[in-house]
């Protein structure tokens, strides 16, 4: 065959099984770290102490009626998607700038606030709840470790594969746990408009989404943000030494064109404080605090999925919410999560470009969610307790 | 998939011959070089690993001793060969030390406190274990 004398062509169809796995893992693990979190922590759905970008303009109760509460979930939901889209532009100009050095420390700013407080709040949660007898200089020290070595992890570029993973699964576990305790219509509308913005800002030409990742490649550099890669999957072929270089061009001596291989789409995610307000969130200028995360899958230099971790929230979010209903729900919109990151790296491997990640698999969820909870229920409850089905 | 597989047979071969040279090296001498790093190839060079290493050496005296076991962990293969990277053998080592030393004191106090509990301290226990810190400083509310 040909293929042993010329460079075969690598597509992603070539090693798909591995590759997808290798996003699907992670993704798994951080939607069930998320599920155990709202089952372990049981947290009230009634209350709604909760408040964020979010709630800003409505904050749900119990008496409203349901039309109140929708009205009061677009309203929310229109907040925080301008928000966001203020945010994401802000960086594309910070980009355009090339105050790249000042995205990085962000970033790691970001991540150290969200390791050392959400994930502090969190364990002390755990602690309270198992009245775990640990002391308090013991704990510090634990929590300073573990957030200093996840800064570490996220702003210097060559470090441990698996534990720069692991870590941004935990970032993106710790804040998903926080959305989960918004209230509930504003979690299902604001899910909605996320997975339509997601496909506004990275599709239509004007999108700043767009605009970054076209900036990215015309200057071939890293945008600079929380993005998950998957290890990428060494073919014989290849060479291997250079498989971690971001700028690499590959040529394929089947092709003429060049293939670029630093294809990304991202999506800045903006995270407001909750309520405990730590006083140097509060003195930060009028702009809001946006902490980088992106959303959106593409290819990494050397052909490894990358999808940004805005996406991981947004799933676990939509479980975690899921299983604040009951656990049937859970498994029906895992389920359609994962026939949706599916479909859309199918996608991916057709037009080799930069995809929105959150649309397929969020209209499958929700749609999942809904149907579940109205129609599974009853029916596997009445087939239970007919002894037909158990 | 059918290419991927005849590369392997292809390359399977050569790795038998290889082998049938040289048995004791045989995973350094097929992969053509051995990798500081518990990545392999996707990881560092062993000239940027001197450095890195000596960085996390050095970083780790700020009380992170997850630091230094993250540093033997990257590090894992210059631990299992013993004679291939000096330089960074000794760094790691070292953190290794570090790590272990601070990880027995930290254990030894964390096991005193939560086993002894009040009964060894008194009402000093109610005032150092976490819960109640939290309680005091309002930290623990959140829902």
């Amino acid at each position: 065959m040909d293929r042993n004398q010329q460079r075969p062509r690598s597509s992603i169809l070539d090693s798909l099984g591995e590759e997808l796995i290798g996003i699907l893992t992670p993704v798994s693990i951080c939607m069930f770290t998320v599920v155990l979190l709202v089952c372990l922590l049981n947290s009230d759905p009634s209350s709604s102490s909760f408040s964020s970008i979010a709630t800003a303009a409505y904050s749900e109760t119990d008496s409203d009626s349901p039309w109140d509460k929708l009205l009061g979930a677009f309203l929310n939901s229109l907040v925080f998607v301008a928000a966001i889209t203020v945010a994401t532009f802000l960086l594309v100009l910070l980009f355009y700038l090339r105050c790249v050095t000042f995205l990085k420390l962000y970033m790691g700013f970001s991540a150290l606030v969200v390791l050392a407080n959400l994930g502090g709040e969190i364990s002390i949660l755990l602690i309270d709840r198992f009245r775990f007898p640990i002391d308090s200089l013991t704990f510090s020290i634990l929590l300073f470790n573990f957030s200093v070595v996840g800064v570490f992890a996220v702003f210097m570029s060559r470090f441990s594969i698996l534990i720069t993973q692991g870590y941004l699964v935990v970032i993106g576990v710790l804040v998903a746990y926080f959305f989960t305790m918004l209230p509930e219509w504003t979690t299902w509308v604001l899910l909605v408009a996320l997975a339509l913005y997601d496909l506004a800002a990275v599709l239509l030409p004007v999108g700043p989404l767009r605009l970054l990742v076209e900036m990215a490649i015309s200057r071939d550099e890293d945008i600079p943000a929380l993005v998950y890669e998957a290890r990428p999957v060494i073919r014989d072929d290849s060479r291997l030494v250079q498989r971690r270089v971001w700028r690499e061009q590959r040529s394929n001596v089947n092709d003429d064109d060049v293939e670029n291989n630093v294809v990304r789409a991202e999506e800045e995610e903006e995270q407001r404080s909750e309520e405990i307000s730590v006083p140097l969130i509060d003195s930060s200028s009028s702009s809001s605090r946006p902490e980088t995360f992106l959303e959106g899958i593409g290819l990494g230099a050397s052909g490894a999925i990358k999808l940004g971790l805005g996406d991981f929230i947004f799933y676990s979010v939509l479980v975690g919410r899921a299983a604040m209903y009951d656990l049937m729900t859970v498994y029906a919109c895992y389920l359609a999560i994962i026939a949706g990151l599916g479909v859309t790296l199918m996608l991916l491997s057709v037009y080799q470009k930069a995809l929105p990640a959150l649309p397929v698999s969020i209209m499958l969820g929700v749609v999942f969610y809904f149907l579940a909870r109205l129609f599974l229920e009853v029916f596997v409850v009445q087939c239970s307790s007919n002894l037909v089905m158990f | 998939m059918e290419a991927s597989r005849s590369d392997e047979s292809n390359l399977s071969p050569n790795r038998d011959q290889r082998s049938n040279l040289n048995p004791a090296h045989n995973s350094m001498i097929s992969s053509g070089q051995v990798w500081p790093t518990i990545d392999g190839p996707l990881g560092l060079t062993e000239e940027a690993s001197v450095d890195y290493a000596r960085r996390f050496y050095k970083f780790g005296f700020a009380l992170l001793p997850w630091l230094w076991a993250v540093n033997c962990f990257y590090f894992w293969p210059v631990l299992r060969h013993s004679r291939a990277f000096p330089q960074i053998r000794n760094y790691v080592v070292r953190s290794a030390i570090g790590f272990s030393v601070f990880t027995a004191l930290l254990s030894a106090w964390a096991l005193t406190f939560s086993i002894g509990g009040e009964e060894l301290f008194g009402p000093v226990w109610d005032k150092l274990v976490m819960y109640n810190v939290a309680d005091r400083l309002g930290l623990a509310g959140l829902a």
